[in-house]
């Protein structure tokens, strides 16, 4: 599902808990010959797996091969709206199908904590679990995930999907995870603000564009909020727009190339345009900003709305939506931050995986399911086949009458893909240092980049593209 | 004199300010977290906050409770640092005993090999104990939360250090007298040790009662959570329930500040107990 900004992620301690990680990923290749097979019902008492039920009326779930035995049990992790999202499809599935598909819900860090050591240590991880996008290939890189490309080729879904999903769970040529939601860009903005000093979001092609519309508010007012803890954030969205890869496809690190260095560039141009504000996000500072207006606009994604309605409800009415600037004019204009799938752990019995898959393409490939869960929860389809939906341009009260769903669904579209890996947070890390230095003036955007790319090169062992 | 009274008085101004300042500093957190449990949520992320209590204390915990039965994670917390920690003091004070009073084979390398295990970090002993409590079917358990951890190596060094203050003489005459080695532990030396078992006491409840990671793991359904477990499970993703989370915190600390009342005076006795020997 959604994602915060990457300073909430790749905080000192979630590094450290990294690190514990990849130790216990060692220690997990010593140990690990403990049989899965006693492990995998171990946990719960489901001890439902064999399957024999699974095909007690013949016709039901036309499935391509009949003699496909499902078990008739399966549980299914997640956190928050999206676990909530899921008892939704759960609940229809059950009445369309005899299974059970029992919902769990967790917090977001104590479930991936979770979910990691249950699937190092090849027991107790349930059928069916969340997997978000940035999370992707550090997860598959253990081996614990089960490859869904034979079903997703069987099954002639992989064109109807937003093509800028695939790239985070493909490795090596398998795809492990069916694409859930995704996370369009756009600039956020406060109506009442740009009316009153007639900023015009219309007028705002490219970053040049945004910093002199930014001059006409007064001194106490911001055009948009830039922390120091997150630049590795914008950098990434706006790196992703210019089509960014972070490494190449052979390994070697990227983020010194001419689309990083313009995206270093324009941070800086932003900064020293005196029109942002640096308010730690998701403060409660942070959220009052937002909610008196002090900064009239907030470059996020899709997913910003549903946070904005639940705790700015005073707000609902006066936003609008306008795409992310382009970089030089003429340039896209859209890119991608955050985004979940579903994924099957390997450890768990045959029986369980076809069932894990049918209620996964009953869940995610459907457009009315899509549709159901982004309606009730906010979550933005991945599934583009549901984009031809009048809902998608319904005008929106929140909006003050935009229809911003079908700009998401064109932004979505046209987002590229993003090569995330494992050591994805190094890069974060790295970014953000070095781009910290540069707006405090003691290094050039150049040089800015280039030291972050031999940073991030001698801690993962690559070499310089 | 008089410079030297000036300069006492001096003195104790300063370590009065800098106690002043550090309670203080200690203290806020905890206030705010106590105003914070009675603020609804928008009140919460009001900037400037507010430092006043509200009224929504119940409507919070109302909340809370229907989202996870938090009552009953206390309940379950508090049952495993109970057993655990009288089950631990049991162990650790008979280990503790042995190593301060009897002679016997590999006594000094056992006892380095009990205090090196100090050095693994609980991360790295996680996944073997969920591999070794999947195949015991343990897994969801509260024992499987208590039993691995029963052997504290700090409570048995403690013990150890506080035990090798009896005097050997006491023991002698309780044996000349008849006594078992049973009755000489539990009559002559537990008696004594008063103080550095209610510290010792403290030590356990606090590190099971923190315990996360791995009750994270062993734990599988909301039932059996723990209060460390249960909180972590209140952080979503887009709404981060901190009018509930505040409560939650609130409740949990109520057991710790009991069992540090009630045991306070010994604790401190028991901790500079340890320190004067040897």
């Amino acid at each position: 599902m959604t994602n915060k900004p990457d300073y909430a992620r790749y905080g000192r301690r979630r590094l450290m808990k990294g690190a514990g990680l990849a130790g216990l990923a060692g220690l997990a290749g010593c140990i690990g010959t403990g049989d899965p097979e006693g492990g995998s019902n171990g946990g719960d008492g489901s001890e439902g797996s064999d399957g024999s039920n699974g095909s007690s009326s013949s016709d039901e779930d036309s499935n391509s091969d009949g003699g496909d035995n499902m078990a008739s049990e399966i549980d299914v992790w997640g956190w928050d709206v999206a676990a909530r999202a899921l008892t939704i499809t759960a609940e229809e599935y059950e009445s369309e199908n005899d299974a059970t598909v029992s919902v769990e819900e967790f917090g977001r860090s104590a479930m991936k904590d979770r979910l990691q050591t249950n699937l190092l240590s090849g027991s107790g991880a349930p059928a069916v679990s969340m997997l978000e996008s940035v999370d992707g290939p550090s997860l598959i890189d253990t081996g614990s995930v089960a490859s869904l490309t034979d079903e997703i080729e069987e099954a002639g879904i992989r064109e109807d999907f937003v093509s800028g999903k695939w790239e985070a769970l493909t490795v090596d040529g398998d795809i492990y995870a069916l694409p859930w939601d995704t996370g369009p860009t756009a600039v956020y903005y406060r109506r009442s603000v740009y009316d009153e000093h007639d900023i015009d979001p219309d007028s705002i092609e490219t970053w040049a564009d945004f910093i002199e519309e930014g001059q006409k508010l007064p001194d106490d007012q911001y055009m948009l909020n830039l922390p120091e803890g997150d630049l590795s954030g914008v950098w990434r969205y706006q790196f992703r727009q210019l089509s960014g890869e972070p490494f190449l496809e052979s390994g070697e690190v990227n983020i010194h190339n001419e689309k990083s260095l313009r995206v270093a560039r324009n941070i800086k141009e932003v900064y020293d345009a005196d029109i942002a504000a640096n308010i730690e996000g998701w403060t409660s500072a942070w959220f009052s900003a937002y909610g008196d207006a002090t900064i009239a606009s907030l470059p996020s994604a899709a997913w910003m709305e549903g946070t904005l309605r639940a705790e700015l409800p005073d707000t609902a009415g006066d936003w609008g939506v306008f795409k992310i600037p382009a970089l030089e004019s003429g340039g896209p204009r859209a890119s991608n931050w955050g985004g979940s799938n579903l994924m099957i752990a390997d450890q768990v019995s045959d029986e369980k995986k076809t069932r894990g898959w049918d209620y996964m393409e009953y869940s995610l490939a459907a457009e009315e399911m899509q549709l159901a869960m982004y309606d009730e929860y906010g979550l933005f389809p991945a599934l583009e086949t549901t984009y031809e939906d009048p809902v998608f341009d319904e005008e929106l009260d929140f909006y003050d009458g935009q229809p911003a769903r079908a700009l998401f669904a064109e932004v979505a579209r046209e987002a590229p893909g993003y090569r995330f890996t494992a050591d994805t947070p190094e890069v974060s890390q790295a970014i953000e240092t070095e781009l910290q230095r540069m707006i405090n003036g003691e290094q050039s955007p150049e040089e800015a980049v280039q030291a972050a790319a031999e940073t991030v090169a001698e801690n993962t062992d690559r070499d310089l593209a | 004199m008089r410079e030297q009274r000036r300069k006492d008085a001096v003195w104790r101004f300063l370590t009065y300010a800098f106690v002043i300042t550090m309670v203080v500093v200690m203290m806020v957190p905890l206030y705010w977290m106590l105003v914070a449990a009675t603020l609804p949520q928008e009140q919460f992320l009001q900037f400037p906050p507010r430092l006043l209590p509200g009224t929504a204390f119940l409507d919070n915990f109302a909340a809370l409770q229907e989202r996870l039965d938090f009552v009953r994670t206390i309940r379950n917390s508090v049952l495993i640092a109970v057993v655990y920690t009288l089950l631990s003091l049991v162990l650790c004070s008979m280990a503790g005993f042995a190593f301060a009073k009897y002679e016997f084979k590999f006594k000094e390398p056992i006892f380095y090999a009990i205090l090196a295990t100090l050095v693994l970090p609980i991360q790295l002993l996680v996944i073997p104990l969920f591999l070794l409590m999947a195949q015991l079917d343990w897994t969801n358990t509260f024992r499987a939360i208590i039993l691995p951890w029963a052997a504290n190596p700090i409570g048995i060094f403690l013990m150890r250090q506080n035990m090798k203050s009896i005097p050997d003489a006491l023991l002698e005459s309780a044996r000349m007298d008849g006594a078992t080695e049973f009755q000489i532990f539990y009559r002559i030396a537990l008696p004594t040790m008063r103080s550095s078992l209610a510290a010792l006491a403290i030590i356990l409840f606090l590190f099971q009662w923190d315990l996360f990671l791995y009750p994270l793991v062993i734990l599988e359904t909301a039932d059996m959570y723990t209060i460390p477990v249960g909180l972590a499970q209140l952080t979503g993703f887009q709404r981060i329930y901190y009018d509930q989370i505040m409560v939650a915190a609130t409740l949990a600390i109520v057991p710790m500040v009991v069992l540090f009342l009630v045991l306070q005076k010994q604790f401190v006795s028991g901790i500079l107990a340890g320190s004067l020997k040897e």
